[in-house]
């Protein structure tokens, strides 16, 4: 899962650059399937999921227990973020979407979690998660 | 004298112009049935009851069954079951096809948030707004109950009821088939504006009885057409729901065949007893105490059709089939071959906590599969003993049905009864069943010459003249035989205990008529 994690942000980071965004690209994968997620679930449903999926990363990646979840679904940046290097950043960002993405595979399947992400991203380059390649869909 | 000019009846040119309502597959085994061929198109529905009735796995396997990308199905979840929770049960089931989510066949929407922050006619306007962009031909709202509820709290019975009949009307327009799905109680149906409002009620209800449940539908209303009225058994499995019908999908077989052939048991002597053997599609029923060869007549019946062509099915709910193969096989009657070859199917039915029609479903569906001429139910008893406490009300009824429809159908079926010999009367059944059968052999034990003996009496046949000659018979390696012409030198031998109505005939040391059948 975290290998597909780390594809599917890279793929995220590449369309942010070429629309000129510039949050981490995790926060943008998680914003991305806000919408589809909220009209499944609810905002409420939505948020209760990040929640979950930010408390077990911030087990793994200490900075992620500063992000917050707005009323709205987005995620808000820490401040000490801008003291962070690159690899503390891409961990934080390969663990939260990685963990997303595990719940929704542990709730509906990987099925449909794929066609999730395909719905959101139809042009992504990979269409199977880490236990397709008979990969743990634990993160380690 | 004018002649009138003859009255024109309204109903030719009323039935050329009647509009043709298409009926939508429900998805659900047995229910299209009972709904008198499915759901009608552009229908507004509701399918009501109490939590773990199979409310939502009905709409599901609705929504699954008619779905696709250019006619979808919106699905919409309100403060229930969310939908992802529902997504991961709902996918157990076998008629869960992901790839009509991936297509988007079917999409799941969350009314919540509409539903808590705002009033009815928000909750209106988006249902109306994703229609309108989406462009169903399905639709279902699930709960509804919990958007009237909230409703409730902030609307007039007015404003409720104008809210129910825009969205009718919106749904109808739009040329959706549409399902509410909410819990309710049966006293709401008389107050409640919506049950009004609804083309169909579909009511699921959950019922103890003893240490079983037994889940039970409901077609309260369908508008349009003629449903099957009456609570009708469903159950809920891998599959999801099956609905077992109270006609048990027997309704418009085909009738009997006015000349009707004599088919043999496969004992010659009491084919004679029978006019020269039973009546195509005819009910015999077998009525005798334990011991008696209830079941070899039984193997010997079905033994006989496999001979002749006919396929057959057993059900059996006593013995073990491998009980049935090896008595067969100590009478030189192979039944393993004609199984092998799906001639013959025993069915050994021991379903506990099963509904009749569940049962008799199962038989039904083996006679389809095998094209089965012969029936055997060997026993009622048996049968009726293995159904859960709650469902042996229903039995004689069920049974009655279904011997009707089968035996209609020109299927001949043989059912054993087990009777107790009491030595004072000969008591046919103790069982109100011979009303449902055309023809009656009885067998008993009598005490001849300080033996247990056998003897069978056809005590009645429908379709005919019959032998009323009491038959002592015996069980041998070929299986029944019946011995001796009648006796006249008893009397009273139906009472178990004849007496001798002459000096007793001088015998030497007399055999037992029966050899041990060998295996």
């Amino acid at each position: 899962m975290r290998d597909y994690a780390q594809r599917l942000i890279a793929y995220a980071a590449q369309q942010n650059q070429s629309s000129g965004q510039d949050h981490p690209a995790a926060f943008g994968v998680c914003e991305k399937l806000r919408e589809p997620l909220a009209s499944l679930s609810g905002l409420n449903g939505f948020r209760s999921l990040l929640s979950r999926a930010l408390a077990l990363a911030g087990d793994e990646v200490r900075w992620l227990r500063a992000v917050h979840i707005k009323a709205d679904g987005s995620l808000e940046c820490p401040a000490e973020m801008s003291e962070l290097d690159q690899k503390e950043i891409s961990d934080g960002e390969n663990a939260l979407v990685a963990q997303l993405l595990g719940l929704l595979v542990t709730f509906i399947g990987e099925p449909l979690t794929l066609s999730l992400v395909r719905e959101v991203w139809p042009g992504a380059p990979f269409n199977e998660t880490a236990s397709k390649k008979k990969e743990s869909n634990q993160i380690t | 004298m004018k002649k009138h000019k003859k009255a024109t009846t309204p109903k030719e040119p009323l039935s050329k112009a009647r509009v043709p309502i298409r009926k939508l597959p429900t998805g659900v085994r047995g229910l299209d049935e009972i709904a008198g061929g499915g759901i009608p198109e552009f229908s507004f529905n509701m399918i009501a009851g109490m939590p773990g009735c199979g409310k939502t796995t009905l709409a599901h396997q609705f929504v699954f069954a008619n779905a696709t990308p250019k006619k979808p199905a919106i699905y919409f979840t309100v403060l229930g079951e969310p939908a992802l929770k529902m997504l991961r049960y709902q996918q157990q089931y076998s008629f869960f096809d992901e790839s009509k989510l991936a297509s988007k066949a079917i999409r799941f929407l969350n009314l919540s948030d509409v539903v808590l922050e705002k009033d009815l006619n928000a909750v209106l306007e988006e249902i109306m707004k994703q229609v309108t962009a989406l462009n169903p031909s399905i639709v279902v709202v699930d709960s509804f109950r919990t958007v009237v509820r909230k409703a409730y709290s902030g609307a007039t019975e007015v404003e409720m009821q104008s809210f129910i009949h825009r969205l009718s009307q919106f749904l109808a327009s739009w040329q959706a088939t549409t399902f509410l799905v909410g819990e309710y109680v049966e006293e709401e149906i008389r107050d409640n504006p919506l049950f009004t409002f609804v083309d169909g009620i579909f009511w699921l209800s959950q019922v103890p009885e003893r240490n079983s449940v037994v889940r039970k539908l409901q077609i309260m209303k369908l508008r349009g057409q003629a449903s099957v009225p009456g609570l009708h058994t469903i159950r809920i499995s891998d599959t999801g729901l099956q609905a077992f019908s109270r006609t048990l999908g027997l309704l418009g077989t085909k009738t009997k065949p006015a000349r009707r052939r004599r088919l043999s048991l496969g004992i010659p002597d009491l084919d004679k007893m029978l006019g020269g053997g039973i009546l195509e599609g005819d009910s015999l029923l077998v009525a005798g105490p334990s011991g008696t060869g209830k079941s070899a007549l039984a193997t010997q019946f079905i033994a006989e059709g496999l001979r002749h062509g006919e396929p057959a099915i057993m059900a059996i709910f006593e013995e073990r089939p491998q009980g049935y193969t090896d008595r067969a096989n100590t009478f030189g009657l192979n039944l393993k071959s004609p199984q092998q070859t799906g001639k013959l199917e025993i069915l050994y039915l021991r379903p506990l906590d099963l509904s009749v029609d569940e049962t008799m479903q199962a038989i039904l569906d083996a006679i389809k599969r095998v094209g089965a001429k012969r029936l055997v139910i060997d026993s009622l008893v048996g049968f009726e003993m293995a159904l859960a406490p709650g469902f042996r009300a229903d039995f004689r009824e069920s049974l009655y049905r279904m011997i009707g429809a089968l035996t209609g159908a020109g299927i001949t079926i043989l059912s054993t009864v087990e009777v107790e010999d009491s030595f004072t009367e000969l008591q046919f059944s103790h069982y109100a069943i011979s009303f449902l059968t055309d023809d009656i052999i009885r067998l008993r034990y009598v005490e001849i010459d300080g033996q247990l003996r056998k003897i069978l009496v056809v005590v009645k046949m429908r379709g005919g003249n019959h032998s009323k000659d009491i038959r002592e018979y015996v069980i041998t390696a070929k299986g029944m035989v019946v011995i001796h012409p009648r006796r006249t030198d008893y009397y009273g031998l139906i009472t178990g205990i004849p007496q001798r109505t002459g000096p007793r005939k001088a015998q030497e040391n007399e055999a037992a008529p029966e050899p041990k059948a060998t295996k």
